[in-house]
């Protein structure tokens, strides 16, 4: 599997990554170092346990990250989820986080199989 | 890696792929440095602000967000030392704006491109090396004129003090003439070379030209009418006696021989002058030098005292010389009247008062009115010098947005010297700061106390509490209240608790309050002492002192203390005072010696102790005289029963028995005196009945006494 190949797999935009980061290799390190961030986890817990400014917190820093790879999909997902956690807890927080959840185990399938082809 | 030369930044930010994005970005050319929450940031910055050359600052942090390290970035003023470029995904206005108010330079947007990271980076960094030069620069020169002002305004308050009175006004306007003809002549031409620094130096030296005047005879210099020919050629020496005095100012400066040279020729001296190492300040002479000695000087070479013609001049004494002329027209002189503005100038053209290079005279045609409303004000230059020194003196404070390098200087040497000495001292230092809430220890005493250098949030730090307990903490960071801006020092004991062990420390604290009107509380400067060793000293000694030495018992004087404390404190308490006295003591120390009379006391202390309880007070309160004091609930009688039985003893086989008066607070009242005085009736009342046995007070007794 190439890296445009993972791209297409997880949801992301390869060409404007390269366009911005012009470096197929620090792409790659950067995808590859994305799931030892622990953000998702705590985005989880936080959630479960109602606290607000954890979670906006973790989605926060997941959009970010995902803006920084162009993980088109899930920085959308996580970006709708932290915009609702803005100003205090919110009820949708659950069920966006559903969808942050089937898009973050959808990059991470990708990065899985990205690895196995090294 | 890491070398010197290379500029350090630091980047904050709590995602580590975003920090090593960013790192990666920036590449090899900088030293990177990382910190992953606000709180770590203000710790680097607090140690190595002055080397950092860039902040890349997220907003959304845990412990201390962006707003907060902006807020202590500003409190320190390490805002006006290192740029702030915000990275972040947050991009609402209100954020950015707030974001700017509090100092940032720039903003990059997130998802970030390499090209735009690395450029703002090398332009932001590279924007503030030049404006710090810049700042520098402008600096040097306010710094260097303000100097040279005062050395002047010193000599020609003297001259002026001395000599006659027009000069005072007239050298202002020379002053402010000459400046003027300088700015003009430099924008039509730079055959002078005139830089802003060489104008402001030749209008301060102008100040100057007549110094000479101070060696000529007042009867001539004040003289109402025409000189002779005599009296004028001694009035021409003016000019070479000041340059002699200007070269007697700074010896060495010029030999006879060099001055022969520099008067034959100008431009073969001003070479060699440029060859001479020069000292501070020795510009400014050689300038006044050029203008006391050429200001007569003319164009065409009929000026005196050298006949120089031309640009042999120096243009310095060619301005000032206009410059000269014009004010005496335009001025009263003791021999002439005012002449008005327009006819001066007229005069000046047609080359009455001698010939001036045409192109200076060109300037002054094209700004005629401009130099005449410049001399109508003649608070004109004052205003000047203020607004100088006031740029200055700002810049020099650092307020009004711009730190001096002299003060960030100073800063960083102060800062070394108070690191030096807060390691020297084993003292526990700190700073607190309100906003944001921030505490910061010194090394020795982030050791001490285990806690962490720089840490947030004192009043719900979990270890904080521990150590100090929540009600303490609160009045150490209240200490304020007790304090004003002109009274803020605070000094308070307080337990410590250190390593399960509670020690006192003593607390001293300086409260910080802004300069607004009113001013505001800002935070503590404090230290805290251990004061345990020296406490526990004390307390020891006042136990002592207070102390019967054989029985360990309180002696009277400061049982009375403690039991009037205890009946102010408990208002309500039902209280008795208890005489005791050993029956026939006498007997006992003289039959069995007085060791054995010691022991019995001895023994006599502890059995009273043991029969009270331990907030019960009990006192020797000399020879064999004891007191009890306590509290009862109820059946007093009953109580007196046990105590008094428990007090008659056998000490070696030798019976010992006492004899009890007791006093109750609700009889007699709550005085000591009369509590003892009731108690001592009722002990003589045992005695008389045949001792031991105890008696309560009653009214009769008294009677029967007195």
């Amino acid at each position: 599997m190439t890296l445009r190949d993972c791209y297409a797999a997880l949801g992301g935009d390869y060409d404007e990554v390269i366009a911005r980061l012009r470096s197929e290799r620090l792409v790659q390190k950067f995808v590859l170092k994305f799931m030892d961030d622990g953000s998702f986890e705590a985005l989880v817990r936080a959630v479960g346990e109602k606290n607000q400014e954890e979670a906006f917190r973790a989605a926060h820093t997941i959009k970010g990250m995902c803006q920084n790879l162009s993980f088109t999909t899930l920085g959308r997902s996580a970006d709708e989820l932290t915009e609702a956690l803005r100003n205090g807890w919110s009820d949708e927080a659950p069920a966006l986080l559903e969808k942050v959840s089937a898009d973050y185990a959808r990059v991470a399938g990708a990065i899985g199989e990205l690895k196995a082809s090294l | 890696m890491a070398g010197k030369n290379k500029q350090k930044i630091l980047i904050v930010d709590d995602s580590e792929m975003n920090r090593s994005i960013l790192a990666d970005m920036l590449g090899e050319e900088y030293d990177i440095v990382e910190a992953e929450d606000g709180v770590q940031a203000v710790g680097i910055l607090s140690k190595q602000a002055s080397e950092l050359s860039l902040v890349l600052l997220d907003i959304v942090m845990p412990k201390l967000d962006g707003f907060g390290v902006l807020s202590a970035m500003n409190q320190n003023g390490w805002i006006m030392d290192v740029p702030v470029v915000m990275v972040s995904a947050e991009s609402g206005s209100k954020q950015v704006e707030r974001a700017y108010e509090l100092g940032v330079t720039d903003f990059i947007n997130r998802p970030f491109d390499a090209l735009v990271v690395r450029r703002r980076v090398v332009n932001t960094i590279l924007l503030y090396a030049k404006q710090k030069r810049l700042i520098g620069m402008v600096e040097d020169q306010i710094y260097e004129t303000e100097q040279r002002s005062s050395l002047m305004i010193d000599i020609l308050s003297h001259i002026v003090e001395f000599r006659n009175g027009e000069s005072g006004l007239h050298i202002l306007h020379v002053r402010t003439l000459t400046a003027m003809l300088l700015e003009l002549i430099a924008a039509k031409t730079d055959r002078y070379g005139l830089t802003p620094r060489e104008i402001s130096l030749i209008s301060t030296a102008s100040a100057l030209h007549d110094v000479g005047k101070i060696a000529i005879d007042g009867a001539i210099l004040n003289k109402p009418g025409r000189l002779t020919t005599e009296e004028f050629s001694v009035m021409k020496t003016h000019t070479t006696v000041g340059a002699e005095m200007l070269q007697a100012a700074v010896p060495g400066w010029m030999t006879d021989e060099e001055y022969e040279i520099m008067k034959s020729h100008t431009t073969a001296g001003a070479d060699m002058l440029a060859r001479l190492p020069v000292q501070h300040g020795e510009d400014l002479v050689k300038t006044a030098y050029e203008i006391c000695r050429w200001h007569h000087e003319r164009w065409d070479g009929r000026g005196y005292p050298d006949g120089l013609r031309g640009d042999e001049i120096p243009i310095a004494a060619q301005v000032v010389s206009l410059a000269d002329v014009y004010d005496a027209l335009t001025s009263p002189r003791v021999y002439k009247p005012a002449i008005p503005h327009e006819e001066a100038l007229r005069m000046i053209l047609d080359g009455q008062c001698g010939q001036f290079n045409p192109m200076l005279l060109e300037c002054m045609t094209e700004n005629a009115e401009k130099i005449r409303t410049a001399l109508e004000g003649d608070a004109a230059e004052e205003i000047q010098q203020r607004n100088l020194r006031s740029i200055s003196e700002e810049a020099l404070r650092g307020e009004g947005g711009a730190v001096s390098e002299r003060t960030l200087r100073l800063l960083d040497y102060e800062r070394m010297k108070y690191h030096f000495f807060a390691a020297m001292s084993e003292e526990i230092q700190f700073e607190y700061t309100v906003a944001p809430s921030m505490v910061t220890l010194s090394a020795y005493g982030s050791k001490t106390l285990g806690l962490e250098e720089i840490f947030m949030d004192p009043l719900h730090s979990e270890k904080l509490i521990s150590l100090l307990g929540r009600e303490t903490l609160e009045k150490i960071v209240n200490s304020q209240h007790d304090t004003t801006p002109d009274d803020s020092d605070s000094t308070m004991e307080v337990l410590v608790r250190l390593d399960g062990e509670s020690r006192w420390f003593r607390v001293i604290t300086r409260s910080v309050w802004s300069r607004d009107l009113p001013p505001k509380y800002m935070g503590l400067l404090g230290k805290a002492i251990d004061i345990h060793e020296e406490k526990m000293k004390l307390r020891e000694l006042e136990k002592k002192a207070s102390c019967d030495p054989l029985t360990g018992l309180l002696n009277r004087a400061s049982a009375r203390e403690q039991i009037e404390n205890r009946m102010l404190v408990h208002p309500d308490g039902l209280f008795a005072l208890l005489e005791i006295d050993i029956d026939d003591f006498k007997r006992v120390n003289d039959e069995m010696g007085h060791i054995f009379g010691d022991q019995v006391l001895q023994d006599l202390a502890k059995r009273m102790k043991h029969s009270v309880r331990n907030s019960d007070i009990c006192c020797r309160a000399g020879g064999e005289e004891f007191f009890i004091f306590l509290e009862y609930n109820t059946d007093i009688e009953r109580t007196m029963e046990r105590i008094f039985n428990s007090l008659c003893f056998e000490h070696e086989g030798r019976k010992v028995t006492v004899s009890v008066g007791v006093a109750l607070g609700s009889e007699v009242g709550r005085k000591f005196d009369d509590l003892y005085n009731a108690a001592d009736m009722a002990l003589y009342a045992a005695k008389h009945a045949g001792k031991n046995r105890f008696c309560f007070y009653d009214e009769s007794m008294s009677d029967t006494v007195s």
